[in-house]
């Protein structure tokens, strides 16, 4: 099993290698003459009004923790899926379970507006 | 390119990288430190053969975890100086949970019996035709469904935690409602008006 | 092991290199010239002629294109943070390419057959969401800030959708490895996947559309109002790189597309007789092979262009909407269908 993922492990250097080849290449082929307006950040012309780090809408945290847990869902029914024609019905009915418990997460999520992006 | 060298090339940078975890600065830094860890041991758990698991936890931790971290560090503009006050203050704290961990570890993983390599021998090279994924699939549904189905119960209970923790409605957003705006009939918004024509004079 | 281990291995791994450029070279060649088809078909589309100065008619386009950007400054603007600046288009082309390395492209014909290969591909494409996150951080700017945030909260959200499509295929695979949900699918057309998958054919692939950041899902980007989002600061290789795994990543979404529910390499005329597939060009051209797969990731690639230069942009809300209301709902309940169905072993077609 291991020898199938060797070649994984170089493609992922590899990719890396894509993404680093080109940036050091436009460095040495590029011309470099920095000056202060070229390199403050673009804001329509204006003086950046100090820093773009700004807090964010709740909402978006809330997104990323629902991908989480939504996220392990999908992790765990991944094995299912394969065994599926093997484990019978008992398999699927647990399974059954599982997603009823979750889609009533879902269901209060919609119902109190989780999802609604106003 | 045996497992062995590969093993303790991503122990190493594994290591490195948790260690960066702990000491960088920046917080921002901090967290992709993190996800390098997540990501070696990824490769470590793999080497390990276990195939789902490893996948699962890029998938779960760097893809989905580590992002969220990622939104709360970045917005949160943490500056490193309030971080450091009360350094000396915790410290003894710090050290006691320290020396309980690592006694822990200790005793685990230092006891031969227990858990040394006689206990878990290196697994089995497993042959290019193994599933890791049907074998987890074939007891997680079955014979561990118990503890599947509570898995299920956790994850309900982390949702309405979170909608309840973190959803705030505001007041002074305005968006555009089509389905309102296609619905309106004349009714609504047209009213005729009878006017009786004034005379002049 | 030791030195002599590494040497041992040494030839072994320049074959895996030599193999991994087979399938990168072409990739980047496929890549640039779907920018340069973008723009032709596109300018055909809306009655235009589109890029036909370089070369004869337009065709040399993406290699000017390719040494104007590498001839540009790489600006580094002064209150970004500049490892991260750096770091941020390779975390977005790395896990575009290294995803090929599970991707079967004829019978035998994959790098890494891996028995994990579905999982393998959600993986890499939820590491594709940094090179996102830290372009829009590291830049330091407004409209890179917003534009990251909204394509990553975007991101995240459809590929719930994907890994809920992709469930369906393995149900209906009974297997993780991309070579044998292929091989799970012969008999014609009408076996392939598309047809028992429907719903999650289409929810897969408008997720995988909205995942790559196109429009009519490319809020991120809405260049009428965030400028060109989360890499606005870049410029030359930097933009370049970007680009790139865009591109890449709409290659692989086409070909993914293709391979699980399209048949990947199988020929659509199954069940010829071996007279007509001994004919000497005929044969092989009806028969299953590399062809199939790249004349049906085109097709694929094609339809990504036409969504583009037919629909306007989505709004933001009605964006997640889709994803969360709509599709999520879709694909579970199709999930349930198809347990059904395997357990209780009506459906024909799934063996």
């Amino acid at each position: 099993m291991l020898d199938n993922y060797l070649p994984v492990l170089v493609f992922i250097l590899v990719g890396i290698l894509f993404g680093v080849g080109p940036l050091v290449a436009g460095f040495v082929i590029g011309p470099r003459r920095p000056y202060d307006e070229k390199l403050s950040p673009y804001e329509c012309g204006f003086e950046p009004f100090g820093d773009a780090r700004a807090p964010f809408d709740v909402r978006y945290y809330l997104v990323a923790i629902l991908f989480i847990l939504f996220d392990l869902e999908i992790a765990f029914l991944f094995p299912w899926a394969v065994v599926l024609d093997q484990i019978g019905l008992a398999g699927f009915l647990a399974m059954m379970v599982f997603l009823a418990i979750l889609v009533v997460g879902f269901v209060y999520e919609w119902k109190k507006g989780a999802l609604e992006w106003e | 390119m045996t497992p062995v060298v590969l093993f303790y090339l991503f122990a190493g940078i594994l290591v490195f990288a948790g260690l960066m975890v702990v000491t960088v600065r920046n917080p921002v830094h901090a967290a992709l430190f993190l996800v390098l860890a997540f990501f070696t041991s990824a490769a470590v758990w793999m080497l390990l053969e276990a195939e789902f698991l490893s996948l699962a936890l890029v998938l779960v931790y760097v893809g989905a975890v580590m992002v969220l971290f990622l939104f709360v560090v970045m917005m949160l503009d943490v500056q490193g100086a309030p971080l450091r006050q009360g350094f000396i203050r915790y410290l003894p704290v710090g050290a006691l949970v320290a020396g309980v961990a690592a006694l822990e570890l200790y005793l685990v993983v230092g006891s031969d019996r227990l858990f040394g390599s006689q206990a878990f021998p290196l697994p089995q090279r497993a042959g290019a035709a193994y599933s890791n994924t049907q074998e987890i699939g074939a007891v997680l549904y079955t014979k561990y469904v118990y503890p599947f189905e509570i898995a299920a119960v956790i994850l309900l209970v982390a949702i309405v935690a979170a909608i309840a923790l973190s959803l705030r409605r505001r007041g002074d957003a305005r968006s555009q409602r089509p389905g309102d705006q296609v619905r309106v009939r004349r009714e609504d918004r047209v009213r005729l008006v009878a006017m009786p024509a004034e005379k002049g004079e | 092991m030791g030195a002599q281990g590494m040497l041992e291995g040494l030839p072994e791994v320049l074959v895996i290199l030599a193999k991994i450029f087979a399938i990168t070279l072409p990739l980047l060649g496929v890549v640039a010239y779907l920018t340069f088809a973008e723009r032709k078909i596109i300018g055909y589309m809306q009655v235009r002629l589109g890029p036909n100065r370089v070369g004869p008619r337009g065709w040399l386009q993406p290699i000017a294109d390719a040494l104007k950007l590498l001839t540009k400054e790489i600006i580094l603007p002064s209150a970004s943070s500049r490892f991260l600046f750096l770091l941020a288009p390779v975390l977005a082309i790395a896990p575009a390419l290294a995803a090929w390395a599970v991707v079967p492209f004829a019978d035998g014909m994959v790098l890494a057959s891996v028995d994990a290969g579905v999982l393998y591909v959600l993986a890499m494409s939820s590491v594709g969401v940094y090179g996102v996150i830290l372009a829009g951080w590291a830049a330091n700017s407004r409209y890179a800030f917003l534009g990251a945030m909204r394509s990553a909260a975007q991101m995240i959200s459809y590929e719930i959708a994907m890994g809920f499509a992709l469930v369906g295929v393995l149900m209906a695979a009974g297997s993780l490895n991309l070579e044998k949900i292929v091989l799970a699918q012969q008999g014609g057309v009408l076996s392939w996947f598309w047809l028992p998958l429907a719903p999650l054919f289409v929810v897969y692939f408008v997720a995988g559309v909205a995942e790559t950041n196109r429009a009519p899902f490319d809020v991120a980007e809405g260049e009428s109002e965030l400028v060109a989002g989360f890499h606005v600061e870049y410029s030359g290789m930097g933009f370049a790189v970007f680009f790139l795994a865009e591109y890449a990543n709409m290659v692989l979404i086409a070909a993914l597309t293709a391979v699980m529910f399209l048949g990947g390499w199988l020929s659509p005329f199954e069940g010829l007789p071996a007279e007509v597939l001994g004919v000497p060009v005929l044969g092989p051209v009806l028969g299953p092979g590399l062809h199939w797969l790249a004349a049906k990731t085109s097709l694929l690639l094609l339809l990504f262009l036409w969504l583009r230069a037919t629909f306007p942009r989505y709004r933001y809300d009605q964006i997640m909407r889709l994803g969360w209301k709509v599709f999520i709902p879709v694909s579970l309940l199709w999930i349930v269908v198809l347990g059904l169905a395997i357990t209780t072993r009506v459906a024909p077609w799934l063996d």
